[in-house]
Parts: C-alpha cells; sequence; structure tokens
C-alpha cells in the first residue's frame, strides 16, 4: 500500500474514532455504567474484604485499595469494549453502517475506526479510576511512570474486547443481543485473578485462570501498580493485551467480511 | 334505545389484567429473562471463585462461602427483576400508554399492583435459578424448608422493593434513561451491607453502612436458608421482616406520591 493511501487511511481512522468518541460523550448517561459502576464495585469489594489482608498467603502491599484498582480497571476495558459493540449494533441497526460502507475506503478501516474510539474511551477511563483512587488513598509505589504503563495496557486490552463485541455485532447486527451481553462479558472478569492474587482463588478458577489473557493483564497492572514483580509480569501482561487485540481485530474484520458477502 | 353507562370495572379484575400484561412481557419476548437469570448466577459463581478463602478469616460463621454468597445473588436476581418494572413503566409513559391507562376509572393504586405483581412472580426465575446451581456446586439447605422459606420470602420482598424504587424513579423522570439509575440504586443497597463479610469482619466506612442499611438484616433472613451459623429462629427472622416492611411503606409512600404528582 503506497504511503499516500496509508494516510489517507489513517485519517478515516482517527475521523471514525474521534465520532465513536464525540457520540458517546453527547449521550453521557449511557457512560454512567461505565465509568461510576466499576467505582462502586471498588469502593464495596476493597471495603468489603479489606480483612483478606489478614489471610496467609495473602501478598504484603502497602494499599490494599491499590492492590484491588486493577481489577476495576479490567473491568472498565470490559465495559469500554462492550460499548463500541452496543454502539456499533446501534450503527448497524439505524442504517449509518451501510451509508459507511459505501464510502471509497478500506472497509478494515470502518472496524478499526471504531476500536480506535474505543482506545480513547479506555485511555480517559483508566486514568480517571486510577485518579478517583488515588483521591481515595490508594498509593502506587511504582510511581507516574508505571501509572501511564498501566493506562497503556488498559487500552489495548480494552481494544481487544472491542473486537470480540465488534465481531458480534457484525455477525448479528443485533442491539439487542449486545446490550444482554453484559454479564456473559464479566465471565472475563471473574475467571481472572481480577480482586485476589491467583494463589487464593478457588482451585478450579485457578487452574482456569491460566487460559484467560486478563489475567496476564491484570497481574501486570498490578505489578507495575504497587512496584512489585513479584505480583505479576508486566511484559507478559503487555504481550497478552497485543495478542488479545491482534487477534479480536482481526476476528471482527473476518466477521466484517462474511457479512459484506452476505448482504 | 337508552344508552347505559359501561360498567365500572373491578379493581381486582384491572389488577389482574396488568399482571398478565407484565408477564406477557416475558413469556412474548424471547431470551427477556435469560440476561437477568445469568447475570446473578454469573456473579455468584465469580464472588465464589475469587473469595472462597474469606472463609478462612477468624469469625466467618460459614465454611462455605457459596452458601454466603447465594442468598446474595438470589436478592440481587429479585432486586433487579423489582428494577425493571421501573424501566418499563417509565416506557410507557414515554410511549403514551400510561397516560391512557390514568383515565381508567379505578383509583390509581390500582395501576401499580399488577407489575409490582408481575416483577415478584419474574423473580422467583432467578432466585430459583441461582439456588438450584448454588445447591448443585455444593451449598446445602442447612435452614431446612423454614430456611427455605425465609429466602423466597425475602426474594419477594426484595423484590416488591425495588419495584416500588423503580416507579418512583420512573414517575419522577418519566425516561427509560432512567433506568440505570434503578439498578444502580438495587446495587447499591445490596451490597453496602454484609454482601462479602459479616458484619464483625467489615472495616472502615463500610462497616457504618452495612449496621444502618436495612437489606443487612434482610440478608440475614435469607441467609437462614444456607448458612449453618444462622439457624431459622424468631431472632434472625424478625429484623429483616421489619426491614422489608419498613422499605415496602417508604418507597411505596414515594411511588405513590409520584402517581399523585403525574398529570397534576
Amino acid at each position: 500500500m503506497s504511503h499516500g493511501i496509508l494516510e489517507r487511511e489513517a485519517r478515516v481512522v482517527l475521523a471514525l474514532g474521534r465520532r465513536a468518541l464525540t457520540v458517546q460523550f453527547r449521550r453521557a448517561q449511557l457512560l454512567m455504567p461505565t465509568f461510576v459502576l466499576p467505582l462502586m464495585l471498588l469502593a464495596v469489594i476493597s471495603s468489603g474484604t479489606s480483612a483478606a489482608v489478614d489471610l496467609r498467603g495473602f501478598p504484603d502491599v502497602a494499599s490494599y485499595l491499590a492492590f484491588m484498582v486493577p481489577g476495576t480497571v479490567v473491568q472498565g476495558t470490559i465495559l469500554a469494549g462492550l460499548t463500541a459493540g452496543i454502539a456499533l449494533a446501534s450503527d448497524i441497526e439505524f442504517g449509518f453502517f451501510d451509508r459507511l460502507l459505501a464510502a471509497p475506503v478500506k472497509r478494515t478501516s470502518l472496524v478499526l475506526g471504531r476500536l480506535c474510539g474505543t482506545l480513547g474511551l479506555a485511555i480517559l477511563q483508566s486514568s480517571f479510576f486510577l485518579l478517583v483512587a488515588l483521591a481515595f488513598g490508594a498509593r502506587y509505589p511504582g510511581g507516574a511512570g508505571a501509572a501511564v504503563a498501566a493506562v497503556a495496557i488498559a487500552a489495548i486490552t480494552a481494544v481487544g474486547v472491542g473486537g470480540i463485541a465488534a465481531a458480534i455485532a457484525l455477525r448479528t447486527g443485533s442491539l439487542a443481543l449486545l446490550q444482554s451481553l453484559f454479564p456473559f462479558m464479566f465471565v472475563l472478569l471473574f475467571t481472572a485473578p481480577a480482586f485476589f492474587p491467583r494463589e487464593l482463588l478457588a482451585p478450579v478458577l485457578r487452574d482456569f485462570s491460566v487460559l484467560n489473557p486478563l489475567t496476564y493483564v491484570v497481574e501486570g497492572i498490578r505489578a507495575l501498580l504497587n512496584g512489585d514483580a513479584g505480583l505479576g509480569d508486566p511484559a507478559l501482561g503487555l504481550l497478552a493485551a497485543c495478542l488479545l487485540a491482534v487477534c479480536t481485530t482481526a476476528l471482527s474484520t473476518g466477521a466484517l467480511q462474511q457479512r459484506l458477502r452476505r448482504t | 334505545m337508552s344508552v347505559g353507562a359501561a360498567p365500572r370495572p373491578r379493581a381486582g379484575a384491572v389488577v389482574v389484567a396488568s399482571w398478565r400484561r407484565a408477564l406477557n412481557e416475558v413469556l412474548r419476548v424471547r431470551g427477556a429473562l435469560l440476561p437477568a437469570t445469568i447475570a446473578p448466577v454469573i456473579f455468584m459463581l465469580g464472588m465464589t471463585g475469587q473469595f472462597s478463602r474469606l472463609t478462612d478469616l477468624e469469625g466467618f460463621p460459614t465454611d462455605s462461602y457459596l452458601a454466603w454468597i447465594v442468598p446474595l445473588s438470589c436478592l440481587q436476581g429479585a432486586g433487579f427483576a423489582g428494577a425493571a418494572t421501573g424501566s418499563n413503566l417509565a416506557r410507557d409513559i414515554e410511549q403514551g400508554l400510561f397516560d391512557r391507562l390514568l383515565v381508567a376509572p379505578v383509583p390509581r393504586a390500582v395501576l401499580l399492583l399488577g407489575p409490582i405483581l408481575g416483577a415478584v412472580t419474574r423473580c422467583l426465575v432467578p432466585a430459583t435459578a441461582v439456588l438450584a446451581v448454588g445447591l448443585l456446586l455444593g451449598a446445602e439447605f442447612t435452614g431446612g424448608v423454614l430456611g427455605v422459606l425465609a429466602l423466597y420470602g425475602a426474594s419477594i420482598g426484595f423484590c416488591a422493593a425495588a419495584a416500588l424504587w423503580g416507579i418512583f424513579l420512573a414517575l419522577t423522570f418519566r425516561t427509560q434513561q432512567a433506568g440505570p439509575l434503578m439498578q444502580q440504586g438495587v446495587f447499591l443497597a445490596v451490597f453496602l451491607s454484609t454482601a462479602y463479610t459479616p458484619e464483625a469482619l467489615l472495616r472502615g466506612w463500610l462497616a457504618g453502612a452495612a449496621r444502618y442499611n436495612p437489606v443487612t438484616h434482610v440478608l440475614e433472613l435469607s441467609r437462614q436458608a444456607t448458612v449453618s451459623g444462622l439457624e431459622p429462629s424468631l431472632a434472625n427472622t424478625l429484623p429483616g421482616v421489619a426491614a422489608l416492611v419498613g422499605l415496602i411503606l417508604v418507597l411505596g409512600g414515594l411511588a405513590l406520591f409520584g402517581l399523585w404528582r403525574i398529570g397534576r
């Protein structure tokens, strides 16, 4: 592909990403669950289970809240990704996506544009979560650089989850189905050590968590924020996030091709 | 030929008709109950998997975290089923149907009874699904028949309270966009309690919130079914019943106030 075409497609992706974000923020009430629900869950879980630090085998952490925040960040990535799928399904149902298909741009850019919006949303959302937790007493011994890296890993993960949701949206075109996916996406969260160390999970879950890429993401973010390599491997977290994003973007692009062949 | 006045509908018939209408929404929309049923089951499994080792803490009344979480998930499912009544009412208000119902020659409060009964009937599905999955995975009916009755009573009462909360918000905001507020109200009520650990193990602000949250007592009422340290007794039952009656009276009063204001 020539440099000019690449530049044009990048402009399309950015414009669609900007549109995705603008539409989200124009209907701010729809963002409330994405921004508020994970914080509510963080508040009740961190306070309700804080006695867990007395358990044998619980890692020695400077701040229990900072230990829990990565679970909230990952929960946010799931919601941001799902939001992308819902918005795409809405565009399909109301005909906007068909108009986009008539534009003289690569079809892949239409999917990437939507996921670009998810990336932006996840950056804002993860930063917001980290700042709110900081205001409520979380301490990040890893420092500001580690927090920025954590936000980056979270944003890439959101693209990965967004890819799954976009693939389902493109395959089914059903807004109602995407809206009802909310509880099912939480399986991804609960099968990772989102709020507890992997060693202290129920044995079945501990075995299963090895297969969940979000396990490595949440542990990587936890290690970064707490400045403790014993809590996880940030490089593995980044790798898991990137692999998830690449695979699911390919999945959603494939779903788009299938949709085009069908219609 | 003189034209006689149409017979005035009996309140009971109106209640039954609107109850059936509320149930039709579930029967005619394929899969309508699925997310509401699956969500509490997933939360139950997820929370149990994550926090099962909390039972190792000194002072935890049972050695099965699943047994601790099953009643919570039943209440959660029932609460969400109740709050959905508000979303449905808001939709009827937005689409103009409720305006037509308001001119019916029956007391206004009667219009709310059918949807509440519909919610209470619907809530039995998630509560039973959670209970069945919990039993399959090893939770036990330590409280026997009385405990199960307490669990279902608590779920039904909490569903009715959540429905009144949803109705109050629907009559106040008159838009379906208030839906998340209805659900999150239920979410907060359930989780600002002894949801994860008993009161003795709560720390910080949540300990205070749980002490004054009536849902803590409702949870205690429902936990008589599966938690071995909480046997069915009047002492474990009466606070929960009183909390439910109080919630229904307060939220019912608010819903009636909203109903009184609408159209004036």
